[in-house]
């Protein structure tokens, strides 16, 4: 197998199993141990059955711990999987690198995160519980970051150590509806839920979310499994906007999916494994990520084309953040911090191909696609060309996107209750 | 001296494995009994609330996601038994020197992760991957015709990754069986088939037994096939499982679920023993 056949295969296994939305016991098996403890010792089984309750809302918010002035050494990075530069050689993450250089600071960076809710399964006992979660640092996306402020997880950020952050953060991504004033997250990276397609196998422009829902393309749309992306999607199909959605227009938008997906017009639900079934031909359209789109355009498949739907798209930012009772605060500002350089930024930018939420990035990279050409590498000239420009979403595409609804408890699980039936086709 | 405590020794040798069971089969089951009990959600935390009704309500909104799996599986292992017995025979009776290197390829697929090897299959089997695109591309197959996310393909993936655990034991049952018996039966007027029905096959039964629940109870609870070469129309219960832990934590749901899973085989099992006469399997 050569080297590269061995890549793409790896990254197959990867985005099927390490997909945004899926799979890990984790979660449950951290409280089966805590059970067992709890077993070992009681004596009736009612007794047992009861004292296995898992835990809630942390009771005694802690004050935010001075930061000192010197670093600890140490920084707990939990983010997603191929969400960071990787030197293809060596495995190593260049820019991670360049920063301990830099600090001093060593970094245990981990891809410990497949999926918001999965990753909020596997910290909330020990937030709940008042204890470290042993990360210093977590990446997750809006809409959870939400919920994590909501509950008081999150440690207040220190404006005074991240000065790179207050030159240099975009405006679109300043004040943002999840955190207002970025008391507790700066935005790592941001991306669009649009549609991709594959025009030789559709056989014409896709344009709007109807589309997904033509009988001519039977068994060959991908939705996605990600609730609040679907149900979003369609609430703005139908003319509602997904933040004044209410679980009635919730309903609706079930009602509009469900009957399509009983005859088999979606394929199926895809997590992050949407991008290979896209890939290789097997969906003639999708929903997909706006970064994904153009990454696959230059590298795994030149046809394939990303579009916001006619009637709007959803715009998301995955946000930095310290979970409260964080070893290593300082640490912590001082990566957030790094992120806010052009340079660290465009580093980060030239390899995952979102949008950034530094300022100068695209311009840097156009630079760097006219140095790669006068160095005669035109195949990296171009693909930084297209890296650049879509670096940061212009004005039309920005007046088409949207934002999710903050849900309570309460909507969210009507909202989930909903749409499983969708994704479990009846 | 010692002697006076000799009873003990068999207790001894079960304390290791029993102690193991209890920590990690035992343990994680009361836990589940207890959160399919709670009412709550994972931000607000989960309390026991003594909740019996999840279970009739999980079996009314899930009985279709049951009778799939149960079919499936049924016909998963139906279709082992078919294509394992022949092979584990013919590598019994007639492998001769190659039985070894025969009964190495049987297993040869484990050296590779299940996952990897379902994954695979996903990439041979594409809508225009090598095999359906020249098909499609000669003109032997319709241009919209597809063998991935059918009940068919998650069937074959099922059938294709728990084949070995049939082959195993009917070829331990049939290796045992000693030649001179079918020899008997032929020196008495019986004819090949007779002797098959009469001699062999009752005799490799505890293998038939052992293979058929190797292969019907993980095929039941799998959802990575399903997943990968699957639809919406051909999810299983395992599926549900995993997307009620993991994308919408519903904890106690998911747990309740798992034990009616458990139930639901267990019960099957049992009547099949019956069936097939469990005193096959203490025979061999």
């Amino acid at each position: 197998m050569s080297e590269e056949e061995r890549s793409n295969l790896e990254r197959a296994i990867a985005r099927a199993f390490q997909p945004r939305r899926r799979m890990s016991r984790r979660a449950f098996f951290r409280q089966a141990g805590k059970g067992g403890v709890y077993a070992a010792g009681a004596l009736s089984l009612p007794a047992i059955l009861a004292a296995c309750g898992i835990g809630g809302q942390s009771s005694a918010p802690s004050a935010a711990p001075s930061l000192g002035s010197e670093p600890a050494g140490t920084l707990d990075w939990a983010n997603w999987p191929a969400y960071i530069d990787i030197d293809e050689d060596t495995g190593d993450y260049p820019t991670i690198k360049a920063f301990e250089d830099e600090t001093g600071i060593t970094v245990n960076y981990t891809e410990a995160i497949n999926d918001n809710e999965e990753f909020f399964g596997i910290i909330q006992p020990d937030l709940a519980a008042g204890r470290s979660t042993g990360y210093d640092l977590i990446v997750l996306t809006d809409w959870m970051i939400e919920r994590l402020i909501r509950l008081g997880y999150l440690e207040a950020l220190d404006k005074s150590k991240l000065t790179n952050w207050s030159a240099n953060a975009q405006e679109l991504y300043a004040d943002p509806w999840y955190d207002p004033g970025n008391t507790y997250t700066t935005a790592y990276q941001s991306g669009i839920t649009g549609i991709g397609y594959n025009p030789t196998l559709t056989g014409r422009a896709i344009t709007t979310f109807d589309d997904l829902l033509d009988p001519a393309f039977a068994g060959r749309v991908g939705m996605f499994s990600e609730m609040r992306d679907t149900m979003s999607l369609t609430l703005l199909s139908l003319g509602i906007k997904p933040e004044d959605a209410t679980v009635d227009d919730a309903k609706k938008a079930q009602e509009k999916l469900l009957p399509l997906a009983r005859n088999g017009q979606f394929r199926n639900f895809y997590g992050n494994d949407y991008y290979d079934a896209l890939a290789a031909g097997d969906l003639a359209l999708t929903v997909a990520w706006s970064g994904d789109v153009s990454q696959m355009k230059l590298y795994d498949n030149s046809d394939v084309e990303f579009v916001v739907p006619a009637s709007g798209g959803m715009l998301w930012v995955d946000n930095m953040a310290i979970p409260k009772g964080a070893a290593h605060p300082l640490d912590a500002h001082m990566m957030m911090d790094y992120w806010y350089r052009v340079d660290s930024q465009v580093a980060l930018e030239e390899y995952v191909g979102y949008f950034s939420p530094v300022k100068g990035v695209a311009e840097q990279i156009k630079a760097d696609a006219e140095q790669a050409r006068a160095d005669g590498d035109t195949e990296w000239a171009d693909a930084l060309d297209v890296i650049s420009a879509t670096a940061f979403p212009d004005n039309d595409t920005l007046s088409n996107v949207y934002t999710y609804k903050k849900l309570t408890e309460d909507e969210e699980r009507q909202w989930n209750d909903l749409f499983n039936e969708v994704v479990q086709g009846g | 001296m010692l002697r006076r405590y000799r009873w003990l020794t068999p207790y001894l040798f079960l304390l290791p494995g029993g102690m193991w069971l209890l920590v990690f089969f035992v343990a994680p089951l009361i836990v589940m009994a207890s959160v399919s009990l709670q009412t709550g959600s994972l931000g607000q935390g989960y309390a026991m609330t003594w909740n019996f009704g999840v279970y009739p309500e999980m079996i009314s909104q899930y009985s279709g996601f049951f009778i799939r799996s149960v079919i499936y599986a049924l016909i998963v292992t139906a279709l082992c038994l078919l294509l394992g017995y022949p092979l584990a025979y013919t590598i019994a009776f007639r492998g001769g020197r190659a039985k070894s290197i025969l009964l190495l390829l049987v297993i040869l697929p484990f050296f590779t992760s299940f996952i990897i090897r379902t994954l695979a299959w996903k990439l041979i089997l594409a809508d225009n991957g090598f095999v359906l695109g020249t098909l499609k591309e000669i003109g032997i197959l319709d241009s919209g015709f597809r063998v991935l996310a059918t009940p068919i393909s998650v069937i074959s993936g099922l059938t294709y990754n728990f084949l070995p655990f049939m082959v195993l034991p009917l070829y331990v049952s049939l290796e045992k069986i000693d030649p001179r018996l079918v020899e008997a039966a032929n020196d008495l007027y019986a004819s090949r088939w007779q002797a098959f029905r009469r001699v062999t096959l009752p005799l490799s039964m505890a293998g038939v037994f052992a293979g058929s629940l190797l292969v019907f109870i993980p095929a039941v609870g799998d959802f990575v096939n399903a997943t990968i070469l699957g639809s919406p129309q051909t999810q299983m219960i395992g599926n549900v499982i995993q997307r009620l832990f993991l994308n919408t934590n519903a904890y106690p749901e998911a747990s309740a679920l798992g034990f009616l899973m458990m139930a639901a085989i267990l019960v099957i099992i049992l009547a099949y023993a019956r069936i097939v006469g469990s005193e096959e399997l203490t025979a061999g």
